[in-house]
């Protein structure tokens, strides 16, 4: 009875700390083929304090799918917290709020068609640059 | 206590303008495509809305009773790489029940690096914290009001709260955090004096006016506010200092001639502080005028005016607190001839409650005093005063 318990505990906790892993790792930051960004630059663009790469202005888009993850794992900031952030920057400094794309596949489309685009997907897909 | 009807403070009634910029608000939303975007995102439409209730002792001259506040919507089109604009539309009930439109803002710019862009048209006027952070966001206000100094122009506020002109602003990296700055040069306003007045005292009733069909004399107001951003342990934590300079004009004896009777200099210097981090909102505002008579004998004239406001956030509850007071000269024209000109000071006390990311509910207690000067009558009231909120 004990090694039954025993067992059924391991896996459940194997299995919390491998999707632990899964979600820590989730959010990959890419970007237009013309646009090259650090991993460093992430948080400062979709605070929208850094508008431009170069010449290129700098076009940041959420993915719904992925979003809890990627505000955790770059933004140190909750889901409530970033859009109150951006309510106030909207208003007060006429930036505009990342677009919203409902997953990886809109994202992707978007950001090769769009200069200066910069997204995040849970795997990079061959034609865009991933933010290190 | 003055009576005023029909205080016409540029502001247009119901009718033609409204329809017209509802229109041109809906052909905005319609036709300005996001250039960076899918061609098909359009450009959202955002605003503010908000409803109360208010009670006062019997000595307040504010009525009571439910009512509407403001409904204000705004739009941020990026037009291409560099060229964006922040317009802003509010429709709001005056204390006479007519519903007033106001063009709120107006403004075009051309976004130079991330360090600078230059705005044209017109702005909130860059001074403080309050004025620029949260003007007509009630939502993202945690008070129901305002510093009552720093409130709009024909509202109580002393101060021109919006500005028809040049802006410069932009935030270059400084140490571990951010050197801020706003620059203006604008019209600068004018003490409008009521044309319609039913006047059952001696006060003052003249409202400031900002010009924005054009300047009404030679000197424009120019303005800076200067900042710094904290980060690491001192996150969310800015300094800043401000001031403007520009003659004020009033036309006294309101009979509306071109020749304003009364010339103040306004010369403006103080400070702010603001931190909102760890769930503390933590504002502090400062102004120190030093007015000089450039049309009469009366030489020059210092007055002040601060607030400061503390609140924690605890769930969804945030509890504050705020205490203002303003010392005015009633020698200084620019305060004299003020409607909202009287010293007084003010302890406010209340909470929002968040039922929603976009939604709060706001309770307030207020205690105003206001002083006996030259011309003015001493009254004292209490309000209470609550406030249904949401943004979009």
């Amino acid at each position: 009875m004990k090694s039954t318990y025993f067992r059924f505990f391991s896996t459940v906790l194997l299995a919390l700390s491998l999707s632990q892993v899964a979600y820590a790792a989730d959010a990959i930051v890419i970007s237009n083929p013309g646009t090259t960004i650090s991993a460093g630059e992430v948080k400062e663009i979709f605070l929208g304090e850094k508008q431009f790469a170069g010449g290129t202005k700098l076009v940041p888009v959420d993915n719904a799918a992925l979003q809890e993850s990627f505000l955790s794992k770059f933004m140190q900031m909750a889901h409530d917290k970033y859009n109150s952030m951006w309510t106030k920057k909207s208003f007060r400094d006429g930036l505009t709020a990342p677009a919203v794309k409902s997953g990886d596949a809109e994202v992707i489309d978007f950001v090769k068609r769009t200069p200066g685009a910069v997204g995040y997907v849970s795997s990079a897909p061959a034609g865009v640059n991933v933010a290190k | 206590m003055v009576t005023v009807k029909n205080v016409n403070v540029s502001r247009s009634r119901q009718g033609g303008l409204p329809a017209f910029l509802g229109a041109t608000l809906a052909g905005l939303v319609l036709t300005i495509p996001a250039p960076a975007q899918a061609e098909s995102d359009g450009v959202p439409l955002h605003g503010f809305a908000d409803a109360g209730f208010a009670m006062h002792s019997k000595e307040s001259p504010n009525p009571k009773g439910f009512n509407v506040g403001s409904l204000d919507f705004y739009l941020t089109p990026q037009f291409d790489n560099n060229v964006k604009g922040l317009i802003e539309i509010i429709f709001e009930t005056t204390s006479a029940g007519e519903v007033a439109t106001d063009l709120e803002r107006m403004q075009m710019g051309y976004t130079f690096s991330d360090n600078a862009t230059v705005w044209m048209g017109r702005f909130h006027t860059p001074y403080g914290y309050w004025n620029t952070g949260f003007h007509h966001g009630a939502q993202i206000q945690t008070a129901v009001s305002r510093p009552r100094f720093l409130d709009f122009e024909d509202k109580g506020g002393i101060l021109p709260a919006h500005m028809v002109g040049l802006m410069a602003n932009g935030k270059v990296r400084a140490g571990g955090g951010k050197f801020t700055y706003d620059a203006f040069v604008g019209n600068g306003p004018k003490i409008g004096m009521a044309q319609d007045l039913v006047v059952t005292t001696t006060q003052a009733p003249g409202t400031l006016s900002i010009n924005t069909a054009g300047d009404d004399n030679h000197q424009a107001m120019v303005g800076l506010n200067l900042g710094y951003e904290f980060s690491g342990m001192a996150d969310g934590l800015r300094l800043a200092v401000h001031t403007f300079r520009g003659d004020v004009g009033d036309d006294s004896d309101g009979t509306f001639s071109l020749t304003l009777l009364n010339i103040t200099e306004v010369s403006m210097a103080g400070g702010s502080v603001a931190y909102l981090g760890n769930d503390w909102e933590v504002l502090g505002e400062y102004y120190r005028f030093n007015n000089k008579d450039k049309s009469g004998t009366t030489g020059s004239h210092s007055s002040w005016a601060d607030y400061l406001q503390v609140g924690k956030t605890i769930d969804n509850v945030t509890p504050f607190i705020r205490l203002e007071k303003t010392v005015l000269s009633q020698l200084d024209n620019y305060f004299s001839m003020q409607d909202s000109g009287q010293s007084y000071n003010r302890q406010a006390l209340g909470f929002k409650y968040d039922i929603s990311q976009k939604a709060s509910l706001k309770l307030e207690l207020l205690n105003s005093k206001f002083m006996a000067e030259s011309g003015r009558i001493a009254y004292s009231y209490r309000s209470l005063l609550t406030q249904y909120a949401i943004r979009f």
